[in-house]
């Protein structure tokens, strides 16, 4: 596989495109819509697409990932990347790979390990699972082939109603282990940066939304977007994502993953919220994606970590 | 400012309490906020429970169903419910705006016609305002009425009400003449709702309660029917509104997520859920402050919309802040079987952003309070 940059994917993501992908895990509840089955065709055709345009061997996964995210990209792609940093005895391939990882206790025997696992994503379409845990040998991972009668799998119901899923693991058997405690703490770091980066494309594509809206809708015979009070918010918050997009593209992020990580899901929550509030009751719509936006930034900008715990982790680390 | 509640208005509270604590009540107000999707509650036997007992408008005349009490006994009434959990929409929708202002400007025979089944939880009302193209600037609503013998046809859309599907009829703002002040020539009338001349669509979306679009298409109304008078709704809309935005309901709303999310947020959050408490203890501070005017009979514009604008702000931020400190685990819906808090933070995140635009959006409050309390001009 050659090694690309993110034009190429940009491109993928294209006009006809970007709307399908944005819904691609989005489950309509009272509204009707799409079923599931279409949903999951789309994500496994956008899967190959990208993993074809070389996603999975990228030399920019940062931009990739604020590529993701301004394109609302929902599926197993950065879980996917984050697991093929860890050094493992089989060839992934270019197969889908979920994370399941907490530094909760399992039990472990050679060959298989028991653990219940929470808000794994994508857990119904991976090929494989890296499962983390504690034990008296210390904190370890483990890969996971999918599809093993001993793994059950539960899909929340929950806010963004994506693939979020409760997996438990009853004697699974385990493909191989991997790494140290240092090596998954250099995984994350760059999982952690590429989650920030994430979020910074999505905070960019809700405020473009909220900026298109503020230029159309009129009320009281203008623009919204005329009102001061309304113009001043929306460039306040481009100048917050500017300045947290260098924060997660800097050359030092990953040493200040967890604290960069929490700032930009404060700012995902921050200007999801305010798109919101620009769009008036429009934006509420099942159709509208300022919702969209908010209801996915709740999700995602806790995925890896609250902002009080990264902010804790960062410090503790720095005594 | 907090009125001193007399010894009858605490054993109120208790005794109100003491009825939102009992088992079928939790049972139905917990099944009501985990129906399936698409569907949702209108009236529960929960308030017609407290209309029987004259409690739902219990500031209202006897005869019309009410105890004759004060606006305390009814700002009580709201507090407790939606602390508890009872779904308030088609309570605050029916009897705190529709039902209100019938009371204050409706005739004798509007009064005796409507408040009774609204004060006893039988039937309830909804609001005609919105527009698909009028929303913060009101005053340029298109929905027109045309003169028909003594009455009018009315036509137009209004999208953005709710429980238009549960309500027997709504107060409905609608041209009568146009002229050179748009203020001017809106007139409001009490339209039966679940009439021919009526289509009334579903709207989707993010919250638990649906929009309804409603299309008017050239019902018949009467001059029985207008409220206040022809052309000069404005003047109703402008006492209306402010009267209902104690910010109480928003207040209250707080309280129970927060509630909520001190039970549940992990150490290391103290410091935050000591920020949020300060804060929704001055938001109810405000909001009382609002009821407290209203009993002097000295409603107060600009305490009005810095309650609307704080309260409504502060649930704002208690929703999101749970899902700051509570992480993934506060997503749950109150569907999922592992939910937590009956899944309050979900369906709160979901509500939060209609907060601060519903009644008055923050941004009319700062505008208010930018050029009628700092008198900046306009
Ligand atoms: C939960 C909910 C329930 C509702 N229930 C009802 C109901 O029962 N009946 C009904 O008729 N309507 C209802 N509405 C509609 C509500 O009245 C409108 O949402 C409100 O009037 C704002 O209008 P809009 O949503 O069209 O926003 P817009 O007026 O289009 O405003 C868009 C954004 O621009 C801002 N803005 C507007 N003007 C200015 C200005 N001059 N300066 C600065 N900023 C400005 C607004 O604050 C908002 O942030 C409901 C809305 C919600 C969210």
């Amino acid at each position: 596989m050659t090694t690309v940059g993110t034009e190429a994917i940009a491109g993928f993501f294209d006009d006809d495109l970007a709307p399908l992908v944005r819904r691609m895990a989005d489950r309509p509840r009272g509204e009707g819509g799409g079923s599931d089955e279409d949903s999951r065709e789309m994500r496994a055709m956008v899967w190959q697409g990208l993993a074809g345009l070389g996603a999975l061997d990228t030399a920019e996964p940062v931009r990739l990932a604020e590529l993701l995210g301004s394109a609302l990209y929902q599926g197993p792609l950065l879980d996917t990347l984050t697991a093929r940093e860890l050094a493992w005895d089989v060839d992934l391939g270019q197969a889908p790979v979920a994370l399941a990882v907490a530094a909760e206790p399992w039990s472990v025997t050679n060959e298989t390990i028991s653990a219940r696992r929470t808000f794994v994503g994508f857990a119904a379409e991976v090929d494989h699972f890296v499962v983390g845990g504690v034990d008296s040998a210390g904190p370890r991972l483990a890969l996971v082939r999918a599809g093993q009668p001993s793994i059950t799998l539960r899909r929340y119901e929950e806010t963004s109603r994506g693939e979020a899923y409760e997996v438990e693991f009853a004697d699974a058997t385990v493909a191989a282990w991997a790494g140290s405690a240092t090596a998954w703490a250099a995984a994350l770091a760059h999982a952690r940066v590429r989650q920030a980066a994430y979020l910074v494309g999505l905070a960019q594509a809700a405020l473009d939304h909220a900026v298109a809206y503020a230029k159309t809708r009129r009320q009281f015979g203008q623009p919204i977007g005329k009102f001061q009070g309304l113009a001043f918010r929306l460039s306040e918050l481009s100048m917050h994502i500017d300045a947290t997009r260098m924060l997660v593209h800097d050359r030092d992020a990953a040493e200040h993953a967890a604290a960069g990580l929490a700032a930009a899901s404060d700012l995902a929550r921050t200007v999801t919220t305010r798109t919101m509030q620009i769009h008036g009751a429009a934006g509420m719509l099942a159709d509208n994606d300022a919702q969209l936006y908010y209801r996915r930034a709740a999700v995602e900008s806790v995925r890896l970590g609250t902002p009080s715990q990264l902010r804790r982790e960062t410090y503790v680390a720095q005594e | 400012m907090m009125p001193a509640f007399t010894p009858e208005q605490d054993g109120f509270r208790e005794e109100l309490c003491k009825l939102l604590c009992e088992d079928d009540v939790r049972g139905e107000i917990a099944r009501s906020r985990r129906m399936p999707y698409g569907q949702e509650s209108g009236l529960l036997d929960v308030h017609r429970r407290l209309g029987k007992l004259g409690r739902l408008a219990i500031n209202w005349p006897e005869r019309y169903g009410g105890a004759d009490a004060t606006i305390v006994e009814k700002a009580i009434v709201t507090e407790e419910m939606i602390r508890h959990g009872v779904p308030e929409n088609v309570h605050s929708l029916g009897i705190d705006i529709v039902g209100m202002a019938i009371h204050l400007f409706g005739t004798q025979e509007q009064r005796e016609r409507y408040l009774p089944g609204l004060a006893r939880g039988e039937i309830t009302a909804n609001v005609l305002f919105s527009e698909p193209g009028v929303g913060s600037d009101l005053a340029s609503l298109t929905t027109r009425a045309e003169p028909d013998g003594d009455g009018w046809r009315l036509s137009g859309r209004k999208i953005y009400n709710m429980k238009a599907q549960h309500s027997e009829f709504a107060l409905c703002a609608a041209r009568t003449s146009t002229g050179p002040v748009n203020f001017f020539g809106i007139t409001l009338f009490l339209v039966p709702l679940q009439s021919m001349g009526v289509v009334i669509e579903p709207v989707w979306n993010l919250s638990e309660e649906r929009f309804d679009l409603v299309t008017l298409d050239g019902i018949r109304v009467g001059p029985e029917d207008v409220l206040g008078e022809v052309d000069d709704g404005w003047q109703v809309l402008g006492k209306v509104l402010p009267l209902e935005r104690t910010g109480l309901d928003h207040s209250a709303k707080a309280e129970r997520t927060l509630a909520a999310l001190r039970a549940h947020a992990p150490p290391g959050c103290e410091q935050r859920l000591v920020e949020l408490e300060t804060r929704v203890r001055a938001a109810r501070l405000l909001a009382w402050r609002c009821v407290a005017n209203l009993h002097d009979g000295r409603p107060d514009e600009v305490h009005s919309a810095t309650a609307k604008w704080y309260t409504s702000e502060t649930a704002k931020e208690v929703s999101v802040a749970a899902v700051e400190l509570l992480g993934p685990q506060a997503l749950l819906d109150a569907r999922d079987p592992e939910a937590i808090a009956d899944g309050v933070f979900d369906a709160a995140l979901r509500e939060a952003p209609g907060l601060t635009l519903a009644q008055g959006s923050s941004e009319i409050m700062l505008f208010f309070v930018a050029t009628s309390k700092l008198g900046l001009p306009s």
